[in-house]
């Protein structure tokens, strides 16, 4: 009786782990191809049938990356433009979460969601303009100001489920304290939303990170991002399809390695507000 | 220390209005319980007098200041919540020492006061802990600590002790109760449980849809309660309440039941419609009297508890003494008319 129990039990995790491996096996074959891309020569890339472990590994393929471009600057742009629109968006979009769920002002929380479905190409031209006319283009500036769109609305609304969980109580009892609403929002409900304010960061990082169509449009030869820069390879130098799996996956790495750490934060960050006071 | 006076304290959310001008005067040093069945408004009043609730209309006095319109940390008062509110990012120290912290008293004071209301409470190995680290028990004295370290005009308390399990209920009631004795800061109690409001208070004020009931001591609302209301909310197991009328010196009901009054009250009531109070606790067993058929018995050792059936009508008896008594049985019961309350049964006020 307790054999077959032990038998079942072993054979209900096999079945779901092959489940769970069916579901991410597209994603997965398509990392390892990439990895064996960027590992080949064009001879081997271009090979029919294909094949997946070359005899001869192209580790040349890397070095090209920086070599023949400007790569490093590329990710000196991305990490500052990334990380002010980061870092602005939380300054921005932590206080305005706050306000929105104290205020149950759902309404701009939708403006704001609006704002980030309206398709970027159709405000880029106006607001490429508008740089020109102001002098920004050929700076980071008009890429950090527009990464905003993206990187504001997962603050604001992250945010929004988190201070919502915040039991009101604890406001009460601060402001009963002798708190000011300031003092309340500082000391009390800011800390408590740390965990929030972490998973908003990171998604935010990783959104703002992977951002192409704004770089593409706004970005000149100095002040390209990472994203562009890779889809630059692939214009330039014809279709060398190693070096460019090189730089993607150059490009990938930071996220990738950001997202696999905090992957527990990053769950609990999007189902927060699912379960009320989980 | 302060008074709390309370006048013509309103509340409407819109339309509805859930407190219809409320007076209440509080003593310095009082303890006040206000109680009430859910949805009576004693919560709102309770915040409303923290300034957590804007006030619909009247004034509020703490002391000799009106503070209706003050928000609530001008108070300088202090408040108990029933999921203790504690901050979940400060250690118990630093739980207690916040409101000290914001007023920008000195470290040293506040580290002095705080170990003080720590020795009070039996705190002083947990003031480097968490409140997650904390048993239910050991964060409601936190949550006091916080309260006695500001050393406020007023203490308000709000449900406090629903959240804890019956033994550590009664054990905190008994330490509230202490602490109050021992400090002396007028207090304002919510509850909605009339054996708290009975063991801890000076004065209860009997909340119902938003109107006092009836404002007085412990025993007094137990003795002389003012309408049906109060009799049947203070005082555990309930009253029993029987319509009839008076005649001929006694009290009938349609079903032929007949029951004693004394005789001062009887001479008087002839005629009129009444409610006929009895307590359980005051009814006793006897060889002769009122029969009645047992439909009930529960026995807790120190009593019995036991259900009849008198000529229709539902009685419930709580004898303390021990006797043989089961399901079906027929047994006797005499009622003290000194014990009897009567009601008018239009009004529900006491005759």
């Amino acid at each position: 009786m307790a054999k077959r129990l032990i038998r079942r039990k072993t054979l209900d995790s096999l079945g779901l782990l092959f489940v769970a491996f069916i579901m991410v096996s597209p994603v997965i074959l398509f990392f390892l191809w990439m990895i064996s891309l960027s590992l080949k020569y064009e001879i081997d890339n271009g090979a029919y049938p294909p094949i997946l472990f070359p005899e001869n590994v192209a580790w040349s393929n890397y070095l090209k990356v920086f070599e023949e471009n400007n790569f490093l600057l590329y990710f000196w742009n991305s990490v500052l433009v990334t990380g002010t629109a980061t870092l602005l968006a939380l300054v921005i979009g932590v206080p305005s979460g706050y306000g929105i769920a104290r205020l149950k002002a759902e309404k701009s929380a939708v403006v704001i969601m609006i704002a980030r479905m309206t398709p970027g190409l159709s405000f880029l031209i106006p607001l490429f303009l508008l740089f020109q006319w102001t002098g920004l283009i050929g700076t980071l500036w008009p890429q950090i100001i527009i990464h905003l769109v993206v990187t504001v609305p997962i603050v604001v609304w992250i945010m929004i489920g988190y201070f919502e969980t915040t039991p009101m109580e604890l406001e009460e009892a601060a402001s009963i304290d002798g708190a000011t609403p300031w003092q309340v929002f500082r000391l009390v409900a800011l800390p408590i939303a740390k965990p929030g304010i972490v998973v908003s960061f990171i998604l935010a990082l990783i959104f703002s990170w992977n951002n192409f169509v704004f770089g593409i449009v706004l970005a000149n030869r100095e002040t390209r991002t990472l994203p562009v820069a890779v889809y630059n390879m692939l214009s330039f130098e014809q279709v060398s399809w190693g070096p460019l799996a090189a730089a993607a996956l150059i490009v990938t790495l930071p996220v990738l390695l950001l997202t696999m750490f905090a992957q527990k934060q990053i769950v609990a960050g999007l189902t927060a507000g699912a379960v009320k006071g989980g | 220390m302060a008074t709390v006076n309370i006048q013509n304290i309103q509340k409407h959310y819109g339309a509805v209005k859930v407190i219809h001008g409320i007076d209440i005067d509080i003593a310095d040093g009082e303890f006040v319980v206000l109680v009430g069945p859910s949805g009576c408004g004693k919560s709102t009043l309770l915040r409303m007098i923290a300034g957590l609730e804007e006030v619909s209309g009247g004034e509020i006095h703490i002391g000799s200041r009106e503070v209706s319109n003050m928000p609530a940390r001008d108070r300088d008062i202090a408040m108990v919540f029933q999921n203790y509110a504690l901050y979940p990012h400060m250690t118990v120290a630093d739980n207690m020492g916040f409101a000290l912290k914001l007023k920008k008293v000195p470290a040293a004071e506040i580290q002095a006061k705080v170990k003080r209301a720590a020795s009070i409470l039996g705190l002083e190995a947990l003031l480097d802990r968490y409140p997650k680290q904390l048993s239910g028990g050991q964060r409601q004295r936190v949550a006091m600590g916080r309260a006695i370290v500001r050393d406020p005009q007023v203490f308000l308390f709000d449900e406090p002790l629903s959240n804890l399990d019956a033994k550590l209920r009664v054990q905190m009631r008994g330490e509230i109760k202490t602490m109050h004795q021992r400090i002396g800061t007028t207090t304002i109690y919510v509850t909605h449980d009339q054996v708290e409001a009975m063991t801890m208070a000076d004065k209860i004020v009997v909340l119902h849809g938003g109107f006092i009931e009836q404002i007085g001591a412990p025993l007094e609302l137990y003795d002389r309660p003012a309408n049906i209301f109060v009799a049947g909310f203070i005082g555990s197991p309930a009253m029993n309440f029987i319509d009839g009328w008076v005649e001929e010196g006694v009290f009938r009901t349609t079903k032929g039941l007949i029951l004693p009054l004394p005789q001062a009250v009887a001479e008087k009531m002839g005629g009129r419609d009444l409610v006929y109070g009895i307590r359980p606790e005051h009814i006793r067993a006897s060889t002769q009297g009122i029969e009645g058929r047992v439909t009930l018995v529960e026995g807790t050792g120190s009593e019995i508890f036991t259900r009849l059936d008198a000529h229709g009508e539902d009685i419930a008896c709580l004898f303390r003494e021990r006797f043989d008594v089961r399901f079906g049985d027929t047994v006797f019961i005499e009622i003290d008319p000194s014990k009897v309350h009567l009601f008018d049964k239009q009004t529900g006020r006491r005759i």
